[in-house]
């Protein structure tokens, strides 16, 4: 089967390189954006079955990714997991309101991130995860 | 100095009055007030409106308003301008009350001189104004604290992503095989990141509490759920430290009116707390029961055999940032924010948290929360009618092996929201969840059973249901079933007092009879 394609639109290099390790470690297939221009440019050229984004980003905010990709006809569909540093509280509502598909804060559990990922890629989930 | 004049607003409707007030006003300080009079209360907001008044001087006699009720009125429509009451009544306690209600000064008629009237019509304005500039400073100070905690928090959080995620990545052998004595290094560090984690959340909450906005949302909740699953996060630490850590949760006993998530957070400081403060081969025990003395509220006790608390302590101890001294490293470990959250979480949700301690052999934390009443919620529906009623109950079953908790939750709300769009409102009422996340009858829906109406229902669910194709997608499939509750003598004679509390035990007999057969064993 194919990889699933995921985004990953965060602007600190650390983080996207852990989540390179850890994407490409359960079976995707992991491309990366820097910023708000960009993350919207690698969309539209790589079309992936899921966006994982921050909200802090340089050149224009998540929330400012989430308005192109939901004007943009053929990218509206594709599903945002915004994974932020934000306050849950204050943030996830105005998230999912925006058209995120789920709000997670992180830092987020490994096994959380991987289930909402299944979750929202219709995988379905043999294996009972313990989440903490 | 020359003070520039006072714009009085006189709320007076005895024409005597207003001329008596205004010959005083005048010889002495003619200059120096500027006096408008209205005599009804009705015409206050439009004069208020404009702006262009220092000091109400209201009577408390209107024709359309008497009384503190005059003062809340006048007080609701500009509560940055001073109210001064002029009346003809020398009563403390009026006083006492319209002081309560916003008013600045409480002056009886004919007990004061000209000099006397303008010293009090300063000081009010000169009060009032200190008052409302106070006010202001602290919703600043409040916004400017809340808008920094949410800065260091965010900024605390990004390294702490760091740090979890490339422990992870070595923990779980994605850079390389790990010795058994680097995971167990790997492991410490991942135990401390949680509590990072946690501190940062306890800043932020601690923040809202102390501006009244920590947000609970209570519902119908398992104590025994809750209860459970924090002593199982608990366990790995309470382990560590040899200390048995057990629980003991009534099989009957009744359901609480709380939000499962805060009750887990009030629950996890306890317990963290008490593990902290116990030595080594100690016991920490939680039980829970109908409060004895007041039969609407649930009792929950976290005992420890720990080091216990000084007498003097007790009260202090949920104070915000308070510590008590402590000779251990680790009891001198976290911010002095746990208690503090808990008290405010508990007090919330309507209960009330103390600690009562026994110095050197451990102490015991005991908070009160209100019982959930399922009679309460279906009163207002069967209230006068007879019909008999009906529950039908929608499970999710899996084909496809375990289903993530995360998962599941999530399809527990999205069938709870199929089957609420389909109810019709007033004649049928989902009940809430019962907190149970293992259980896999997600939703019941009280119904009168009457002309079909029961199976026209679960007809219309199953129906809105099919139409869910990402659940079965995920593996899942719906199940619906109805069933008429059996009221044996209650059916027919008994009042309709006796008839609800007959319904409401046959549907938590029949919703405890799931929960019992779907627990895992």
């Amino acid at each position: 089967m194919k990889k699933k394609k995921i985004l990953v639109i965060d602007d600190d290099p650390t983080i996207r390189q852990g989540y390179q390790i850890r994407l490409k470690a359960n079976g995707y297939d992991p491309y990366f954006a820097v910023d708000a221009i960009s993350g919207f440019t690698e969309a539209r050229r790589q079309m992936p079955d899921l966006i994982i984004l921050d909200l802090g980003l340089p050149a224009g905010d998540g929330f400012l990714v989430m308005e192109r990709l939901k004007a943009a006809t053929y990218l509206a569909l594709i599903p945002v997991l915004v994974v932020s540093a934000r306050d849950r509280l204050a943030t996830k509502q105005k998230a999912i309101k925006a058209g995120a598909t789920a709000f997670l804060q992180k830092p987020v559990d490994n096994a959380v991130l991987l289930a909402y990922i299944r979750k929202i890629l219709d995988e379905p989930v043999v294996e009972k995860v313990a989440l903490g | 100095m020359k003070l520039p004049p006072v714009r009085v607003l006189l709320v007076e409707d005895n024409e005597h009055d207003v001329r008596l007030l205004r010959e005083l006003l005048r010889n002495e300080h003619g200059p120096s007030v500027h006096i408008t009079q209205i005599d009804r209360m009705s015409n206050i907001a439009s004069h208020l409106a404009a702006g262009e008044t220092d000091v109400v001087l209201l009577d408390l006699g209107l024709p359309d308003a008497q009384g503190p009720e005059a003062v809340r009125q006048a007080h609701a429509v500009a509560p940055t301008v001073p109210i001064v009451i002029m009346t003809g009544l020398d009563d403390e306690s009026l006083a006492t009350q319209v002081l309560k209600e916003g008013a600045q000064d409480y002056l009886v008629k004919g007990q004061l001189d000209a000099a006397g009237l303008m010293r009090a019509i300063r000081h009010a304005i000169r009060r009032q104004r200190t008052q409302v500039e106070a006010d202001v400073i602290r919703g600043l100070q409040l916004q400017l604290r809340d808008e920094f905690l949410s800065d260091v928090s965010h900024e605390l959080r990004s390294p702490l992503t760091a740090i979890y995620q490339f422990v992870t990545i070595l923990a779980d052998d994605l850079s390389g095989p790990t010795t058994p004595a680097q995971q167990e290094h790997l492991d410490i560090i991942l135990r401390n990141v949680e509590q990072l984690r946690g501190m940062i959340d306890d800043i932020l909450d601690a923040g809202r509490a102390e501006g009244g906005r920590l947000s609970v949302a209570p519902e119908c909740t398992s104590l025994a759920d809750v209860i459970g699953y924090t002593a199982t996060t608990l366990q790995g630490a309470a382990r560590d430290k040899h200390i048995t850590l057990s629980f003991d949760v009534p099989s009957d006993l009744p359901t609480a009116y709380a939000d499962p998530k805060r009750l887990r957070q009030v629950l996890i400081i306890l317990l963290d707390n008490a593990i902290k403060f116990t030595p080594a081969n100690g016991v920490v025990m939680i039980r829970t029961c109908v409060h004895p003395i007041d039969p609407r509220m649930l009792l929950v006790e976290v005992e420890d055999s720990g080091c216990g608390i000084a007498l003097d302590s007790t009260e202090k101890i949920f104070d915000r940032l308070y510590r008590v001294a402590s000779t251990s490293d680790e009891g001198r470990r976290g911010l002095g924010l746990g208690l503090f959250i808990c008290r405010e979480l508990v007090t919330q949700q309507g209960g009330r948290i103390w600690v009562t301690s026994d110095p050197g052999k451990g102490s015991v934390f005991s908070f009160t929360l209100p019982r959930f009443s399922l009679t309460r919620m279906i009163t207002p529906m069967l209230q006068g009618s007879h019909a008999p009623v009906a529950l039908v109950s929608v499970a999710i079953d899996s084909e496809r092996g375990t289903v993530v908790d995360e998962t599941w939750q999530h399809w527990t709300r999205e069938t709870r929201a199929a089957v609420r769009s389909c109810l019709s409102v007033d004649a049928e009422l989902l009940l809430p969840e019962m907190g149970a996340a293992q259980r896999n009858e997600c939703a019941f829906v009280l119904t009168t059973a009457v002309d079909g109406e029961m199976d026209a229902l679960s007809a219309r669910i199953r129906s809105e249901l099919d139409g869910l194709d990402p659940l079965r997608k995920a593996g899942l499939s719906c199940s619906v079933s109805a069933s008429v509750l059996d009221l044996g003598e209650a059916a027919d004679g008994a009042s309709n007092d006796e008839r609800i509390e007959s319904v409401s035990q046959r549907i938590t007999e029949r919703i405890a009879v799931g929960i019992q057969r779907s627990r895992p064993s």
